[in-house]
Parts: structure tokens; sequence; C-alpha cells
């Protein structure tokens, strides 16, 4: 069976490729030095190569191997000479070619990391830009000075309070570099809320010892948790980092100015927080003021309504502002515009 | 890398030459087969006393490089033979080397008997296609086949055996493979 199997594998010889004769066989056939099986192979190969047996009946032919030795070696020579220094060049061009496509791929990153980092620091400026705290624009929002904050008379009666709200309408409203706001608040000095909160902050205590004390030693019985939430607030840190030195004091300020009223702490709480975009912390900071009918229930209404607007809450933003309108105070002309403009 | 290439197919090394323009392949291909070329050439040299080697050989080359770059080869030695003949019939003429019905036949069998060789179902397929296409020889063409592939015999030695010269026994030898060959891409395209 195996047998019949090899006798029938051996049909498949018909056709299998056999290379032409090397520059050994050919002589060595010529003169019969091949083995039985290397002979075979070569006359399987000859059926089929015309060259090959060409090749043979011209060297089977008396006086042509000289001839046939000395043009052989020629002619390898002639295609070693002419393939070589092609060669030498050839990879001598490779070489060129690849140490400059190496440096025009380093040119190409380099380019390509320039843009990027250009693109990337250009994004992150607009970012900046985009979120930066407003107090290093103070007059972004319509602000209040502080100086008009710190005149309002201690809580201890409402009638005072009142009564200066009432007379602070003389006192001028921060002007705002929004259309609205600017054509809103009156013409006054402008100072920046961070520096008003500073100086009332920095302001030296020793002219009124006994009335900051008074005025501080129920506030911090009755509120000491929120006084405490809210000496970390950012209006503080901001404070504290752009405090001026207190050997500068600010001149002539009035006793009541160092008195600070909860309200109007949580008020300057509520606007920084504005100015750093935190709106919705500023919202319900405000919100808190609303239940206050003086003129810091009559501000916060009024910065509750510019919060909405800019969170585009557009109709809780004309409710505010005609709240303030409705109050009649020193914010009325400001809101009634702000109400005209939404 | 010159010995790598010497290594090489001669399939592998026409397509280096042609894919990536290597010249040393090509060099490597045509020094392959110089040897045959300065061979089949010789009797031209002794018809035509005025023919110098010096500027045969390297025109031959040009026209084989050239030849090379341009034309689709199966077969080496075929592509080879046939540049010279057509060299010597018209030296001006640049022949395009096209394979005849025969060889393509012959080369798709090939093809079909080195990709079969470590499949064995394959394989037994192919000789039994093999042995159908040799019963539909003629008688002699089959003695002479069976003679000389399985039973080994030379040339020499069937051309005693049959009373013909060794040029004879090669050219039925010749035709009876390539009859073979036909039948075996006939059944082929049957299946």
């Amino acid at each position: 069976m195996s047998d019949n199997f090899t006798h029938n594998e051996k049909l498949l010889k018909i056709f299998a490729g056999i290379r032409c004769l090397n520059k050994d066989q050919l002589p060595r056939y010529l003169e019969g030095r091949l083995t039985d099986i290397e002979k075979h192979l070569v006359e399987q190969h000859l059926v089929d190569c015309d060259l090959c047996y060409e090749a043979l009946q011209s060297l089977q032919k008396e006086g042509q191997m000289e001839q046939y030795q000395t043009l052989s070696a020629g002619i390898q020579q002639y295609i070693r000479d002419s393939i070589k220094p092609v060669s030498q060049l050839q990879k001598m061009e490779r070489y060129i070619r690849k140490s400059k496509k190496r440096e025009s791929l380093l040119i190409y990153f380099w380019v390509v990391a320039f843009i990027a980092g250009g693109g990337a620091g250009l994004y992150l400026m607009q970012e900046y830009n985009r979120n930066k705290p407003v107090m290093a624009r103070p007059a972004a929002l319509p602000i209040v000075p502080a100086a008009a904050m710190s005149t309002t008379p201690p809580p201890d009666s409402a009638r005072h309070q009142e009564a200066s709200l009432a007379d602070k309408s003389e006192i001028p409203v921060a002007a705002a570099p929004r259309k609205d706001t600017v054509k809103a608040a009156p013409p006054a000095p402008q100072k920046p809320a961070a520096d008003s909160i500073v100086v009332t902050r920095a302001a030296p205590t020793p002219p009124a010892p006994k009335t900051e004390d008074s005025v501080k030693k129920p506030a911090t019985a009755a509120n000491t948790p929120k006084e405490e939430k809210e000496k970390d607030t950012p209006a503080t840190t901001v404070a504290k980092t752009q405090a001026p030195p207190p050997a500068t004091p600010p001149p002539a300020k009035p006793a009541t100015s160092t008195a600070m009223d909860t309200d109007e702490f949580l008020y300057k709480a509520a606007m920084v927080y504005q100015q750093q975009g935190d709106l919705n912390e500023a919202i319900s900071r405000y919100k808190r003021l609303t239940s206050n009918t003086g003129r810091v229930g009559e501000l916060a209404r009024y910065q509750l309504g510019i919060c909405y607007r800019e969170k585009k809450q557009n109709g809780r933003a004309r409710r505010m502002f005609k709240e303030v309108v409705r109050m009649d105070g020193s914010m009325k002309q400001a809101a009634q515009q702000a109400l005209d403009n939404l | 890398m010159y010995q790598q290439l010497r290594n090489l197919s001669d399939k592998e090394l026409i397509s280096r030459a042609r894919k990536l323009k290597d010249r040393e392949a090509e060099g490597v291909l045509l020094e392959r087969y110089s040897h045959l070329l300065v061979a089949v050439c010789l009797p031209s040299f002794r018809n035509n006393p005025g023919t110098n080697p010096q500027t045969l050989f390297p025109s031959l080359l040009q026209r084989l490089s050239n030849s090379l770059k341009t034309q689709t080869i199966q077969k080496a030695n075929e592509w080879i033979h046939q540049t010279i003949k057509s060299y010597f019939a018209n030296p001006e003429k640049q022949v395009p080397y096209y394979p005849s019905r025969d060889a393509r036949d012959q080369l798709h069998t090939e093809n079909r008997v080195e990709k079969a060789a470590t499949n064995t179902i394959e394989k037994q397929a192919l000789i039994a296609q093999v042995q159908k296409a040799l019963s539909g020889l003629s008688t002699e063409d089959r003695f002479l086949v069976e003679q000389f592939y399985l039973e080994n015999q030379t040339f020499t030695g069937l051309a005693a055996q049959k009373g013909y010269t060794t040029e004879k026994v090669r050219q039925l030898l010749k035709k009876a493979k390539s009859r073979l060959a036909m039948q075996l891409t006939n059944q082929t395209y049957v299946r």
C-alpha cells in the first residue's frame, strides 16, 4: 500500500520545479561527473528548460569550453562592477533620504508641538479670562461702595437704620461697566468692593472700642456659627490678602463705620461670590438678606435681580427689579432701567 | 547582503528588483543566469565573427534589465531565453516577453504541486488527477513519461531503448508533459 503510494507520489515529480543548472553543474554534466540522482534531476529540468538545453548543446561542441570560461568570468565581473557603484550610490542616497526624512519629521513634530502649545496657551488664557474672579477687574459689576455700607447704623434700632439709609441716598453707588448698570448707577467716585471691604475690616478699632464691642458682642452671641462660617468665605481671605498695612488708617471715618452689621457682612460676602462668578452661592446669600427691608435688603434684591439676569432667569430678575422699584429706594432708578432693558 | 540575496529564489529577486528597485537583487539574478547566457550566445560568435562580446553582452544585459522593470516574469529561464532569441532575431526591436499557453498551463500545475506539498488530502487529489490525465495520453507518451519519471531512466537510456536521438526523446517528453499539464488545467476548470 505504502509502496503504491510512493510510486504514485513519484507522479508529482513530473511537475516539480527544478532550478537551472549552475556554474558547477554545467561542466560536470558535460563531463559525466554527476551522480545518478543529480543527473536525473538535471535531465528532468532539461525537459522543460530550453535555455539550459541550448547551453549544454552549445558547450558540447569542441573548443567552446575555454571561450565559455573566459566570457563567463568576464560577464560576471561586468555585472558586479556595474551593480556595485550603483549600489553604493543607492545606499548613500537611501541614507541621505532617511536622515532628511528624520529631520523633516522632527521639524514637523516641533511645529505641531509649538502650534498645540500655543493653542493650549490661548485656550487657557481665554478660559482664565472667562472665569477670572471679578476681584481682578473691580468695575465689572455694579458695586456699592463700602463707605456707604460701613456708614449704616448698627442694628440696635431699625429706625436708626432707616434714617441712615435714607441719608445714604446721597451716597453714590459705584458705577458698573455693564450697559444697564452704568446707566443706572449715579455718577460717583468708584471704589472697588474688595478695597472697601478691606478698609472696613482693616479700619483701626481704637477710635470707638466701646461701640464695636457693644455691637459685636450680641452679634457673636447670636450668630457665632454663622460668623465662623463666613470667616472662611473668600471675602475675608481676599480682604486679608489685600489688606493695606494698618499703619495707614482711612481718613476720618465715622464711628458707626467700624461696626459691622451681620447683614452687611452677608451682603459683602455675597458680593464677593457674585464677583467670583459663583452665582448660586451669591443668590442663596442674597436671599437671606431679602427679609431685610432696609437699604441692605434693597441692594440685595437689586443684586439678586442681576444674578438672575445673568443666569438668564429673566422672570425672577424682573420680579426682583420690580420689588426694588416698589421699595422706592436709592436703587429705584437703576432697577427701573434694568427692567426696561430686560 | 550579497550572500543573503544569493539565497533568494528567482521570484523573490524579481520582486525586489521591481518593487524596491534593488539593483543588487537584479545583479544577483542576472549573475545567476550569466553562464547560461554566455553559453547560449557562443554559437553566434562562431557564426558571426564580427560580433564583439564587449558590446553584445552589455546590450543584452541592458535589454534584460529594462525588460525586468516593465514586464511580468513568471519563469526567469524562459524570459532570458526568449530575450536572447529575440535579440538575435532583431537586435533593434525589443519584443516583449509573454509566456505561451503551454508554459502557463505548466506553471499553473507546478504551482499546484508546490502548494500541495504539505497538504496530504490535496496531494492525494492531485495524484488521482495526474493518473487520470496520464491515462488520457497516447501509449508512447505514457511509456516515455512513466519510464523517465517513475523508473528514473535517462535520456540516453530511453533513446537507446526506442532508437531515437536524445533530442527527440527530450522533445517527446516535453510534448507529453505539456499535454498532461493542459489536461490537468482543463480538469480543474471543468471541476
